[in-house]
Formats: C-alpha cells, sequence, structure tokens
C-alpha cells in the first residue's frame, strides 16, 4: 500500500514542463497527433470549431488559416509556487494551431510569450505594461523557482486542453434544435 | 510482486475505462457552451520594516511612512482579499502598523485615551486614540459588459503616482506630492473601455479625501482619461474637484522604453476650495526613471520639484511661496518575494532654512532608509 501511495504520489508532482518539447526554431511546443477512426476530415473539423467555440470562447480565431486548418491566439493566468496563497503572477499568450484530416488530427501550442502582473493600487494584480518574456527565455530573466513553475503551469494547461480537445473530437454533437413550447388553448373544447 | 501486480491491474483498468467512455460518450445536443470556472480567491498583502537616519541626527524630511528616526521600525501588516464571480467582484484590504494606521489617515474607530501626564508633568485630561487597523480598499464591482465596469466603495485614489503599499511603490519614502495629495477616495465610479488604448472613468466621491464617512455631502466629482497610445507607454490624465476638498488635476504616466529602462512622470496642480477662508495650493512635478541591471537589482532615481502657491493654505513641506528639491537614489534588490529597498534622499528648499541640523536651521536635509519589503 505503501508502495502503491509513493508512486501515485511521485506522478502527480512529475514537472508538467517535461511535456514541454523545443521546435525546429528552439521555441516550447506542445505538439500532439491523435487517430480517430472513421471520421471524415469535415466532421473533424466541425467538432475542432465547436470545441473552441465552447470550451475556449476567447481564443482570437485566425481568418487567414487553410482550408484544414483552425488557428488563433489565447491567454492563461499562472499563479506561481505560493503554496495556499496564490494570487496571479503572470499572463501567459500562446497560438493553438489544430489541423485535420480524415482519420486523424494534429494540434500543438507554441509562441508562448509571459506577461508579469504587479499589483495596482486598487489591490488588483494586473499586466506590467510593456513587458513581455518569451517563455524560452524566462529561466534567464526570472527567479530560477518561479520560471520552473510556470513552464510547469503551462504543460498543464497544454495538456488540460488537449484531453478536453480529445473528449470532443470523440464526442458527436448535434445543433441546437429550437425549442416549440406546447401551448393549451383554453377557449375551444 | 503482487503489489506490482496490482498497480499494473489498476492501471490498465483505468485506462481500458477512458477508452470505453470515449467510445459511448453520448452525443452533445449543443445546448450551452461549457462555463469558464471564476477565479479562486486571492488573498495577498505585504510585511514591512525600515531603518532610517537623518544624517542631521533629527528627523527632518516630512516624508509620510518611514518616519522614525534611528530606529528599526515596522511599517504595516496588510491583508487583502479578492473574489470575483461572474461579473461581480469584491475587494477588501486592510492593514495595521503605523504606516496602516495613523500614517494612513482615517480613524476608523477612535477610541479615548486618558492622561495622566504631559511631557513627564502630571496632568489629567481625555485625548483621541488611534484605532488599530485602517482600510486601504473595500469595494464592490460589477462588469455590466466587457466594456463597461462600475465600482463602489473606498478605494485607493485614482490621483497621482504613488501609493501607499510599499509593495506597489519602488521608492520607500515618499514624495511630497504624494503625502499632499488624497489617498483614498470614497464614492461611486464608472469606467467605460473603448479600446485597449483608452478608457474613461467617471464618478462622485465624498466630499472630503481620506475619510470613510462624508461629513454632509458626496459632492466631489472625479474623472480619469488613459491612454496607451504605442506598447509599453500608459498615461493618466486626472481630475478631482469638489466645493469642499478643492481641485487637483494631475497627469502620471510610465513608459517601459526597454526591456530594462522604464521612464515614469508625475505633475500635479492643487487649488484650495473656494469660500472656506483658504487660499494658494501647491503644484509640482517628479521624474521617475528606474533601470533594471540585472534579474534581481533594478536602480532608480526620483528627481521632484514642490512648490506651496502663495496663500493661507499650509502644506507638509516648504513655506507660501517657497519649493523644495528633493532627489532620492533607490536600489530595488530582489529575493523572491523579498525586495531590499536602500535609498539615500537630499531635499534643499529654496530660501527659507526649514529643515534643522546641529540646533540651527539650514535649507538641507539628508537620510538614508533601508528598507525590506515581504509581498506574498
Amino acid at each position: 500500500m505503501t508502495v502503491i501511495a509513493v508512486l501515485l504520489f511521485a506522478g502527480a508532482t512529475y514537472a508538467q514542463k517535461e511535456l514541454l518539447s523545443f521546435d525546429e526554431n528552439n521555441k516550447y511546443i506542445y505538439y500532439q497527433v491523435a487517430d480517430v477512426p472513421a471520421l471524415p476530415k469535415d466532421t473533424l473539423l466541425a467538432r475542432a470549431s465547436y470545441f473552441l467555440k465552447s470550451d475556449y470562447p476567447k481564443i482570437k480565431l485566425s481568418h487567414s488559416a487553410g482550408a484544414n486548418l483552425l488557428n488563433g491566439r489565447g491567454k492563461f493566468l499562472v499563479y506561481g509556487s505560493g503554496g495556499l496563497l496564490k494570487h496571479e503572477h503572470g499572463g501567459i499568450s500562446y497560438t493553438l494551431s489544430i489541423e485535420c484530416k480524415d482519420q486523424k488530427y494534429r494540434y500543438w501550442l507554441t509562441d508562448f510569450v509571459f506577461t508579469p502582473y504587479e499589483r495596482d493600487r486598487y489591490d488588483n494584480f494586473v499586466p506590467e505594461p510593456g513587458k513581455e518574456i518569451p517563455l524560452e527565455s524566462i529561466l534567464k530573466k526570472l527567479d530560477k523557482k518561479e520560471a520552473g513553475s510556470y513552464l510547469d503551469e503551462t504543460g498543464t494547461f497544454c495538456k488540460q486542453l488537449g484531453e478536453k480537445l480529445k473528449l470532443q473530437m470523440a464526442r458527436a454533437f448535434t445543433p441546437k434544435k429550437a425549442e416549440i413550447t406546447k401551448k393549451i388553448v383554453t377557449d375551444k373544447w | 510482486m503482487k503489489k506490482g501486480l496490482l498497480l499494473l491491474t489498476l492501471s490498465a483498468a483505468a485506462l481500458f475505462t477512458f477508452k470505453a467512455q470515449a467510445a459511448t460518450l453520448p452525443a452533445d445536443t449543443g445546448k450551452a457552451a461549457a462555463t469558464v470556472p471564476d477565479p479562486p480567491l486571492v488573498f495577498s498583502g505585504s510585511v514591512d520594516t525600515y531603518y532610517k537616519y537623518d544624517f542631521s541626527g533629527h528627523p527632518n524630511i516630512p516624508t509620510s511612512f518611514a518616519n522614525e528616526n534611528n530606529s528599526m521600525s515596522i511599517g504595516m501588516i496588510d491583508l487583502g482579499l479578492k473574489k470575483t464571480v461572474g461579473k461581480a467582484s469584491f475587494v477588501g484590504e486592510l492593514s495595521f502598523g503605523p504606516r496602516g494606521q495613523s500614517q494612513s489617515i482615517p480613524n476608523a474607530s477612535p477610541g479615548v485615551v486618558y492622561i495622566d501626564h504631559i511631557n513627564g508633568n502630571a496632568a489629567t485630561g481625555t485625548g483621541t486614540a488611534y484605532s488599530s487597523y485602517h482600510i486601504q480598499n473595500l469595494y464592490v464591482s460589477y462588469n455590466v459588459t466587457d466594456k463597461f465596469n462600475l465600482t463602489a466603495g473606498y478605494m485607493s485614489t485614482f490621483i497621482g503616482y504613488e501609493v501607499i503599499s510599499p509593495a506597489a511603490n519602488f521608492n520607500y519614502s515618499t514624495s511630497y506630492l504624494f503625502t499632499n495629495g488624497p489617498f483614498q477616495n470614497a464614492g461611486f465610479k464608472a469606467t467605460y473601455t473603448f479600446s485597449d488604448k483608452v478608457s474613461l472613468m467617471a464618478g462622485i466621491f465624498n466630499d472630503y479625501w481620506n475619510v470613510y464617512q462624508s461629513a454632509n455631502k458626496v459632492n466631489t466629482f472625479g474623472a480619469q482619461l488613459m491612454i496607451a497610445p504605442v506598447k509599453g507607454w500608459t498615461a493618466y490624465f486626472n481630475l478631482i474637484t469638489g466645493p469642499a476638498s478643492g481641485t487637483e488635476v494631475d497627469l502620471t504616466t510610465t513608459y517601459q522604453i526597454t526591456d530594462a529602462f522604464k521612464l515614469g512622470l508625475n505633475a500635479a496642480d492643487f487649488t484650495v476650495p473656494s469660500g472656506v477662508g483658504l487660499t494658494g495650493g501647491f503644484s509640482g512635478v517628479a521624474l521617475y526613471p528606474q533601470l533594471a541591471v540585472s534579474k534581481a537589482v533594478t536602480l532608480g532615481l526620483r528627481g521632484e520639484y514642490f512648490m506651496t502657491k502663495s496663500g493661507n493654505y499650509v502644506t507638509a513641506g516648504p513655506p507660501s511661496g517657497e519649493n523644495v528639491t528633493a532627489i532620492t537614489f533607490t536600489a530595488n534588490i530582489k529575493a523572491g518575494p523579498l525586495t531590499f529597498i536602500p535609498e539615500v534622499r537630499f531635499d534643499n528648499s529654496s530660501k527659507s532654512d526649514i529643515f534643522v541640523n546641529n540646533n540651527a536651521f539650514t535649507s538641507n536635509a539628508s537620510q538614508f532608509v533601508l528598507a525590506a519589503v515581504y509581498a506574498f
């Protein structure tokens, strides 16, 4: 039982930044390819589009992407390694791309940029104007422990997005039908 | 062996269960978008302590905080809570300690002090005690739309460059403009964000600054225009005016020119209210260049010119019709959440000898401060 507990705990604390790789331009990337047997490209594209609208509505989709490609820019907040007392330490913007073929799709997140947050006079945490750090540089520019925690949070975010996308791609959806309200007519009986 | 087999079996069961679920998920009827979870309760704050030495041996410079000379002193413990649910949010921030009590002005719950001696001589009487806490911010906010926000309560003032919280200031001592301007305003304000480059705020506030309750009316008008002409440059044009508190116009701007170099500017002009027997006011300008020399160390300079206008209005500064210049060299040395702040400041008055050195009046004053601020 002790062995199981130790193994489970070790799994939970595995550094999520290991999920990130470097692409050919030495930029951080989270890249996955998935097979979805028996589903054509158009169905997969429709499901991917629905996924973005419903789960990540704030991602601004680019209209110049290709016919099989959905591409947009989004942002998530990071909270650092402060234990129980957490507040926003910064925001990380990213580019998400989803490309579909018959029976398979791939997606990747890249172009990560960290914007540090600062406390304002109203006790809110807001972006520091004019400060943007490519994620590839944060270990050099920030405290190592904090930078490491932001990389972990990035890995966790990418993994969670991928898991939600996987569920959505496996799930059929039907367009919302207009609901007809049944009314009782009482003057004719 | 048995335990290893059990772990493997559990893992395989989890994997097969997921695949089975994925294959048989019910169709999504497209009824509702997935809800975005609300941010968690945010708990933040700071603690600060300092040592200050005025080179004359006498506390000369009228800085709002860090006023105790040749003493290992404390600032405050500042505790803030924030929660957002949907479009509504609240912020509650209060502080304990000299910086958060009498030096932050409002006396929320004054008690009575019974006096039995004054300067070692027997005496009887009563006085007003300062309450043990101070509200820094206490307000509720509602996002009517993504662009339009309403906020009401007791808030840090929107006027000026410097603030009360040591975690939000670069310098530890404060400028004359900060000391003589408002600290907080209680009221109601509406903000419209036209774009990420322009927003406008307008509001009505209690008749006097720095009070939880109005003396008579809510009759002070405030407005703020924010523009961000280029990336990294933000400017705020501020106005606060009322028949009881007077009129202050203020410009606060910062420009992150390069990754390492930031330039800030604050300029303000205050005129006393008319019809209350006062004349005069103050005006001033302060420049804040800052250079990050490493990821842990930033060096900064504050150069300030402050003038008390001619009249009978008394400022925390030079006499009527005179001015003072103040040059402050500050470093921020960060070690995680802890920031060490060594600082040296030189003040020089234009005419009168308003400072004291060696039991004589002088026009110059200088001090050294070493502060530590832990922000969480």
